[in-house]
């Protein structure tokens, strides 16, 4: 076990270092950074100062190995646009977003598997139709335009909540429910599509025919074997919260991650990209291990290989 | 019960099909002619039936139009990722040993990278547009498959009747079709039905944050994107297509359950 | 489901209970106004880095040695009460005396020199040290306390342009020198009507009335800039009463916020214009000045600014506008599609075999795309084909700069307040941002102007040049952009063409 969990981690150290280098590949690739935050009546002799001396005129590979030494030491560099530490600023931003991606997982979890369960239990009832065509249309609702439509219901019209920002419990009520609304569809669907899976199996056939009460079938039998691809999916989205906040924080003014990350793409801070990818790449690379971690204690049959 | 949202997936699947093939035909205007004086007319305007929008283009032939293309970024994206993350998927569950190691890793790189900022990494490098479109989307789409197919091959892979089947000497390609693949194609086709939609949607969200599709292309996710700009104006530029996408989104969904319910073996009892 | 009912209906119940109180009204009684704002500021240290939202924050904190009078935008004594030529690369300063930085530091001819020693110190890595804006000086003499010479290396007219606009805002000596560039960034010292409370970053900048300012206190007690990324979501701020002012209200909502009865909109022509070039630095139709006029005679500008900007817009004919201090008047390409075809003809092309392509960005200016597809729209009625390309702002950039854009692409430009500001960096071959060049008469008297002290001759110079350019036709003349703020209706506040957002002339009046 510890041998395995050791051998993950020296992966996520690979993969995080394969990640920043994509990245690097990839923002070195789309432009001029230099252009972007300069006054747009600068003189190109200028521009080019600014280039050399922020080291952009050198070979890539050269930059990318001055990128390397300092990342290996936490330093990403200065953020072109804010000239402060990158990963500082990256890192400032962190528990606003954790916040808001904590409440939504929270919210989605407890909205979405008991939805999906009963859906399954009860399949085909009035409820299970409902649930289906709810969650498709949560599914089908970009955040964006739902944020906009809480918004002008709640804060506008019945002036009950704050348009946005963070302060109160009440700023962290429209954002964690616009960012919940989406993951909490997919969950609630492979959850119904899981339990029906396993209501199918042999197994649970026998213990019905035993005379198991129905609570204890679905409680301790069904869920506990359909719990996989729901924790699959359920790993791999709060990682993806993290990506959907990126919306969610910009129509909120949520001062997270997610709109720092955009708008440094936007503006081609690279150094704050790289820090901000750095930085969910770790988290991301983590919550998977802990997935695979708890596959196999949901289902001892899974053997923890590398 | 089931018939009946069976049948409503098909027919608004079908609804949805018929608009894109003949949009041309049931469109009254052509969707991209623009006419200054009829901009911003309200639904039920004589020859608007659902309105127009800031340049007086008529918002049915542009909501018409947009089924074409979000049936095509919908199809394109689900089909590539699909094959790519599914086929890799079933390797890496079933083969298991390093070439397994290694493509979840690959795929760990890959969702190190929220979805939406890694299709907006590669929109802001390769340009805007609708092959580039599907092109990030797809990039981005394919783990989700991988991920939840090895995770469901693992399981089956244990169970008693498929460890009895390789007892007996069968074949490992044996093994994979006749008792893996119709295993996982259930999921696949749920997350297929899923995937499809919330791409369509992920086209939304990319226009929202200036990624997306070349106006004056009518796709639904960016009329919507731009329609914020006129949500105390003109409610319609937000309802009409909001509602084509959600109803798509639902008659693929509906589909896709139909489809997986039929096609896993255990639920035909 | 039913839990589902239990959390929504908990989550009514305590905002029922919580509700926030009607902050409108304390902000009120308070004297507060909060500034909605699309992005933070990028540092707290003037002089350091150009940016609009940047310095519209800082300007509260800090004053500049001349200021810009609200209504003519002509150059006004602030910290300096007068100056003068003493010859032609010398100017003098005389600075006003008894003013205090909020530190209690008096300022004077030593503030000045340690702001320029600071902006003009390669480690400072500032933008003001580039040669579109303090670069050509060659150095700062102090006469004594309160007189100081700016000398450049060669005649340099704009600098009074400079001085009065936001690229010298004056910073303290001794807290310079004894605290260093790095505190005075985390707490920010200047002798402006506000003074620093704190920044949040991402959130909040909240800035407090300083009380023994030299023009006298502040009617507000207290400005906070509240950034909002999201424009619609700025405008349900306004709404709902959270913000008190917003910039760049859409033209099309104008009615549903004065309706409102929470704010109103107050409007003012922008010193920002909006131009469509046409790109003669790479090969083309367009390097035939004949498809340009015709391009001129082509789009209906008169109909644009009524149909897609709602009248929110006013018509230009040359490069510069009136708000501009070297405006003159020059003749308006009439809208005459014959003439256009004409043209065409003359220069040997069929425009319904014309294929052009057409750079916009999306969102920077008012309703650009729109304007974009519009334009096109127009175009076709002649037979030409236009493709519209929506960039991405840094690609628009990047693609302006590397001349990789189609035939026309389109842009603004401002605050355009001085004729060297506009005709220098967009009409020679190698500016940055230019579409147009290569013209040999053009460069020398552009070289010629910029040198120019004598009121009168410069005066005369800028009119030819803008004759010039006008026959050029390097761009489809559009307009000047007109601001639209939303602003609370219990808000006193005249907007200003020079796009800054000043709450020091800010007041409130109960209802």
């Amino acid at each position: 076990m510890r041998a395995y969990i050791a051998s993950r981690l020296v992966q996520t150290a690979l993969v995080v270092f394969l990640s920043l280098t994509a990245v690097f590949g990839m923002v070195r690739l789309g432009g001029d950074p230099v252009l972007l935050f300069m006054p747009m009546d600068i003189q190109a002799k200028d521009v080019n100062e600014f280039r050399q001396r922020l080291g952009f005129n050198d070979p890539l590979p050269v930059q990318y190995g001055r990128f390397v030494a300092g990342a290996v030491r936490g330093d990403f560099g200065e953020s072109l646009r804010y000239r402060r530490d990158a990963l500082g600023l990256v890192l400032e931003r962190l528990p606003a977003t954790l916040l808001l991606a904590g409440t939504s997982f929270l919210l989605t979890l407890v909205v979405a598997i008991p939805l999906g369960v009963v859906s399954a239990v009860r399949r085909n009832s009035l409820l299970d139709h409902l649930g289906t065509v709810v969650t498709v249309l949560g599914q089908a609702t970009p955040g964006f335009w739902l944020g906009l439509m809480l918004i002008y219901a709640f804060s506008v019209k019945l002036r009950w909540l704050p348009t946005g920002g963070t302060g109160t419990f009440l700023h962290l009520v429209m954002p964690s429910i616009v960012l919940a609304a989406f993951f909490s569809a997919r969950i609630a669907r492979l959850t119904r599509s899981a339990v029906l899976d396993v209501l199918g199996e042999e197994y649970i056939l026998t213990a019905r025919a035993k005379g198991l009460g129905e609570g204890r079938v679905v409680g301790k039998h069904t869920l506990r074997n359909a719990a996989i691809p729901i924790v699959t999916l359920a790993g791999l989205e709060a990682g993806q919260i993290l990506g959907g906040a990126v919306i969610t924080e910009t129509i909120f003014a949520w001062p997270g991650l997610g709109r720092l990350t955009v708008q440094a793409l936007l503006n081609r801070d690279f150094p704050v990209v790289l820090a901000a990818v750095f930085l969910i790449s770790v988290m991301y690379t983590l919550i998977n291990l802990s997935v695979d971690l708890v596959y196999g204690w949901l289902d001892p049959r899974v053997r923890l290989r590398t | 019960m089931r018939h009946l949202k069976a049948w409503l997936g098909i027919g608004l699947t079908v609804a949805a099909l018929v608009a894109a093939a003949l949009a041309p035909w049931l469109a009254p205007h052509d969707p991209f002619r623009a006419d200054f004086v009829q901009s911003l007319k309200p639904p039920g305007t004589p020859g608007h039936p659902l309105g127009t929008d800031q340049l007086g283009r008529d918002l049915l032939a542009r909501v018409l139009h947009g089924a074409r293309l979000a049936l095509f970024i919908g199809v394109c994206t689900v089909l590539i990722t699909a094959l790519v993350g599914g086929t890799l998927g079933l390797l890496a569950g079933f083969v298991e040993r390093w070439p397994a190691a290694v493509l979840m890793r690959i795929a760990d790189v890959q969702l190190s990278f929220p979805f939406i900022l890694l299709a907006l990494t590669i929109n802001a490098i390769v340009g805007l547009g609708l092959r580039n479109i599907i092109l990030s989307l797809s990039a981005a789409g394919w783990v989700v498959y991988a991920r939840v197919v090895r995770g469901e091959v693992l399981s089956v892979k244990q169970r008693d009747y498929v460890q009895a089947a390789a007892a007996l000497g069968n074949g490992r390609a044996r093994l994979l079709f006749r008792h893996v693949l119709p295993n996982v194609a259930p999921s696949i086709i749920v997350v297929a039905s899923l995937q499809f939609s919330s791409f369509i949607v992920a086209e939304a969200a990319i226009s929202f944050l200036g990624f997306g599709i070349q106006p004056p292309t009518p796709a639904w996710g960016s009329m919507l994107s731009e329609s914020r700009d006129f949500l105390y104006v003109a409610w319609w530029l937000a309802a009409f297509p909001g509602a084509a996408l959600a109803l798509t989104a639902l008659g693929v969904n509906l589909l896709g359950d139909w489809l997986r319910d039929t096609l896993d073996p255990k639920l035909r009892v | 489901m039913r839990r589902t009912n239990v959390l929504l209906a908990t989550v009514l119940a305590l905002s029922l209970v919580d509700a926030p109180p009607a902050v409108t009204q304390d902000r009120v009684k308070t004297k507060e106004i909060v500034v909605g704002l699309g992005a933070e500021p990028r540092t707290m240290l003037g002089v350091t880095i150009v940016d609009w939202t940047t310095n519209n924050m800082l300007e509260h904190i800090y004053d500049r040695l001349l200021d810009r009078d609200a209504k003519t935008l002509k150059p006004k004594p602030m910290l300096a009460t007068a100056w003068k030529l003493v010859n032609e690369t010398t100017w003098e300063f005389t600075l006003r005396q008894g003013v205090k930085f909020h530190n209690g530091e008096p300022f004077n001819a030593q503030s000045v020199k340690a702001t320029f020693d600071y902006m003009l110190d390669p480690a400072t890595k500032s933008h003001y040290a580039t040669a579109a804006y303090w670069k050509p000086l060659k150095e700062v003499q102090i006469v004594n306390d309160y007189t100081v010479r700016l000398v450049t290396e060669k005649p340099y007219p704009s600098l009074i342009d400079h001085a009065s606009l936001t690229d010298l805002l004056l910073l303290p000596a001794k807290a310079l020198k004894e605290l260093g560039p790095q505190k005075l960034n985390e707490r920010p010292i200047g002798t402006g009507p506000f003074k620093f409370v704190e920044w949040k970053r991402d959130e909040r900048l909240v800035l407090e009335r300083n009380p023994d300012y030299w023009q006298g206190p502040a009617d507000v007690s207290r400005v906070t800039f509240r950034f909002v990324p999201e424009f619609s979501a700025r405008l349900a701020a306004l709404l709902s009463g959270e913000i008190d002012v917003m910039k760049d209200v859409p033209p099309h909502v104008v009615e549903a916020v004065d309706r409102s009865g929470r704010a109103k909109v107050r409007a003012t022509v922008s010193s920002r214009i909006n131009y469509l070039a046409l790109l003669n630095l790479k090969p083309g139709p367009m390097q035939d000045v004949r498809v340009r006029r015709a391009m001129n005679h082509a789009v209906d500008v008169d109909e644009l600014v009524a149909q897609v900007l709602k009248g929110r817009a006013t018509k230009m004919c040359g490069p510069l506008a009136p708000t501009n201090v070297d405006y003159a008047p020059v003749d308006c390409y009439k809208h005459d599609p014959a003439r256009a075809v004409a043209l065409f003809k003359e220069a040997g092309v069929d425009p319904t075999k014309l294929a052009l392509t057409l750079d916009t960005p999306s969102g920077r200016y008012p309703l650009d795309k729109d304007v974009s597809l519009a334009i096109a729209a127009q175009l076709q009625r002649l037979g030409i084909k236009t493709n519209v390309v929506v960039n991405e702002w840094g690609t628009h950039l990047d693609k302006i700069k590397n001349r990789n854009t189609g035939d026309m692409f389109f842009l603004g430009w401002g605050p355009a307040l001085h004729g060297q500001g506009t005709i220098e960096p967009l009409f020679k071959a190698e500016a940055t941002y230019s579409s147009y060049g290569n013209n040999k008469v053009l460069d020398e008297k552009i070289a010629k102007a910029v040198t120019i002290v004598d009121a009168k001759v410069r005066a005369a110079a800028y009119a030819e040049l803008q004759k010039l350019v006008h026959d050029e036709a390097p761009w489809v003349f559009l307009w000047q952009q007109h601001d639209l703020y939303g602003v609370a209706s219990h808000i006193e506040w005249t907007p200003r063409a020079d796009e800054k957002v000043w709450m020091y002339d800010a007041k409130i009046v109960a209802r």
